[in-house]
């Protein structure tokens, strides 16, 4: 080999091990892998997400019409709160954390309940069993069920993010259609009609108001959309700022208003110590939520080690730690909103 | 097949990201196009699973993706780049000498036309023989001969010559 060889040899090698870390690519290829992946896990988790930001934040838009009271004063911090979807059981059905930043920034980020995470004190175990064993254990011991678990919840999310949870609030997923009828019904703006025999819906083109059932079969769809997940995951911003600027028109009708809280009292547990008007003064009506799942490994069936039989997800703790840091990292003052549904607010 | 795309990923995606590095000489670019692709062959590997090679059809996925890359880079400052490394003079044993030299060089790699600067990468980075690059540049033997040709006189220095007139 010539010298001129060698030294390029040498030159290439060396832009070669200027790559970017395999194991960040990894994660992220396995995220954006699942997120096109028409999961019934994801469908779950991002309606959810809608849910229980919808139910957190109503309450704070609506207090907005009273005046501030002497504690309202915005964190600078901004806060981590812990978002919990319930089922009937109940069990958490979707796990997720919120960011809201000292700007009105809000960034989501789903944890499938089925995550196989080192649980505190218990060992390998899904994710969603944090809660559970914590709730029967309460229960049995005539303690609160709900608070139990959501806090045991909330200790095996930080120990598989890293990212330390201020404040935990959970809702029944079938609070969600009561919720919308609440507020007198939720504009949306469909740029199509949007029929789809599987998930119920059935609306013309132009301006819709949903309520109760319309809403959950809208924000259901997936089939027929042309981008599937990521459309319908528009249409839950999209929702998601109808249903806060609905709110915030309710703060002048104080029957109507009476009857959102009346639903939020019932259906929204936070901790005791957490008054949710402290980050009133941060969150922006018709902000956009920016949302996003752990990256995931593929499902492995299990049934030994002291686990339940069926499916698990595995993760890789460090790469979960970094997509959950840098996920939920508060954006620069300046940044601009992330994408939304388009200048019209309206929605594919 | 999910698994065994899983293990190809696993196997195969560091060196895919480095040869995809020295390709682009741009490591955000390099991670963007092996994102992509491997979305894409995740799509389809049922048949790309199937094949003797799939390693080799994906990094011709990764190279084509390369070559019809729109958005061309800034070109180097190319003059620089002679100049610095005429003026280094002959090879010498002092590594911090060997050492900007061989910055030198890669700066002037970076602005080799793409085929050429791919067929540079196959041959000294990847060890691939004329047959191989041709397979993967899509073109004859005899093609890749003269890309490598050039490129090997675009890179040469000649160290005779004044710098001034490089300059």
């Amino acid at each position: 080999m010539t010298d001129q060889e060698a030294l390029i040899r040498e030159a290439v090698t060396a832009e070669a091990d200027e790559a970017v870390d395999h194991r960040a690519v990894l994660a992220a290829l396995r995220t954006r892998r699942a997120r096109r992946r028409p999961l019934a896990l994801l469908a779950v988790g991002a309606l959810t997400a809608v849910a229980a930001v919808v139910a957190v934040a109503v309450p704070l838009v609506v207090d907005r019409g009273s005046p501030p009271a002497a504690t309202e004063v915005p964190p600078p911090t901004g806060r981590t709160v812990l978002l919990v979807g319930l089922d009937d059981v109940p069990r958490p059905d979707a796990v997720v954390v919120a960011r809201i930043s000292p700007d009105g920034a809000v960034s989501t980020l789903s944890l499938p309940r089925d995550t196989l995470v080192d649980l505190p004190d218990v060992g390998p175990g899904r994710l969603g069993d944090a809660y559970a064993r914590a709730y029967q254990a309460a229960g049995t011991a005539g303690q609160d069920a709900h608070l139990a678990g959501a806090e045991a919840l909330a200790r095996a999310v930080s120990h598989l993010t890293g990212v330390r949870v201020d404040h935990h609030a959970a809702v029944r997923m079938s609070a969600f259609a009561e919720l919308s009828d609440a507020l007198g019904g939720v504009e949306v703006c469909l740029r199509a009609p949007a029929v789809d025999p599987a998930s119920g819906v059935d609306l013309p083109a132009g301006r819709n108001t949903l309520r109760g059932a319309d809403a959950l079969a809208f924000l259901r769809q997936r089939r027929g959309l042309p981008k599937g997940d990521v459309d319908r995951a528009v249409r839950h911003q999209a929702f998601l700022t109808g249903a806060l600027s609905r709110a915030a028109e309710l703060a002048a009708d104080p029957a109507a208003l009476a009857g959102v809280a009346a639903v939020v009292r019932r259906t929204v547990l936070t901790d005791p110590g957490w008054d949710p008007m402290e980050v009133a003064g941060l969150l922006r009506p018709a902000g956009a939520v920016r949302g996003a799942v752990i990256p995931v490994l593929d499902p492995t069936e299990v049934g030994q080690d002291g686990l339940d039989p069926g499916l698990v997800r595995p993760v890789s703790p460090e790469a979960v730690r970094a997509f959950a840091t840098s996920h939920l990292a508060d954006p620069a003052p300046d940044s601009p909103p992330p994408p939304t549904a388009g200048p019209d607010n309206c929605v594919g | 097949m999910r698994d065994d795309f899983d293990r190809f990923v696993t196997d195969r995606l560091d060196r895919l990201l480095r040869y995809a590095t020295a390709l682009t000489c741009d490591k955000h670019l390099a991670q963007d196009i092996v994102q992509e692709v491997l979305l894409r062959a995740s799509r389809r590997w049922d048949r790309i699973g199937a094949m003797d090679a799939p390693h080799l059809y994906v990094k011709r996925m990764v190279t084509n993706d390369y070559l019809s890359w729109r958005r061309r880079r800034a070109a180097k400052e190319v003059s620089t780049s002679h100049a610095a490394l005429a003026e280094l003079g002959p090879t010498t044993a002092d590594p911090a000498v060997r050492h900007a030299e061989r910055d030198a060089m890669r700066a002037l790699i970076a602005t080799l036309p793409r085929k050429q600067r791919a067929a540079i990468v196959l041959r000294y980075y990847e060890d691939s023989t004329d047959a191989e690059i041709a397979a993967v540049l899509g073109c004859t033997e005899g093609t890749v001969r003269s890309h490598v040709s050039r490129a090997l006189r675009a890179l040469r220095v000649n160290r005779t010559t004044p710098t001034e007139v490089l300059r």
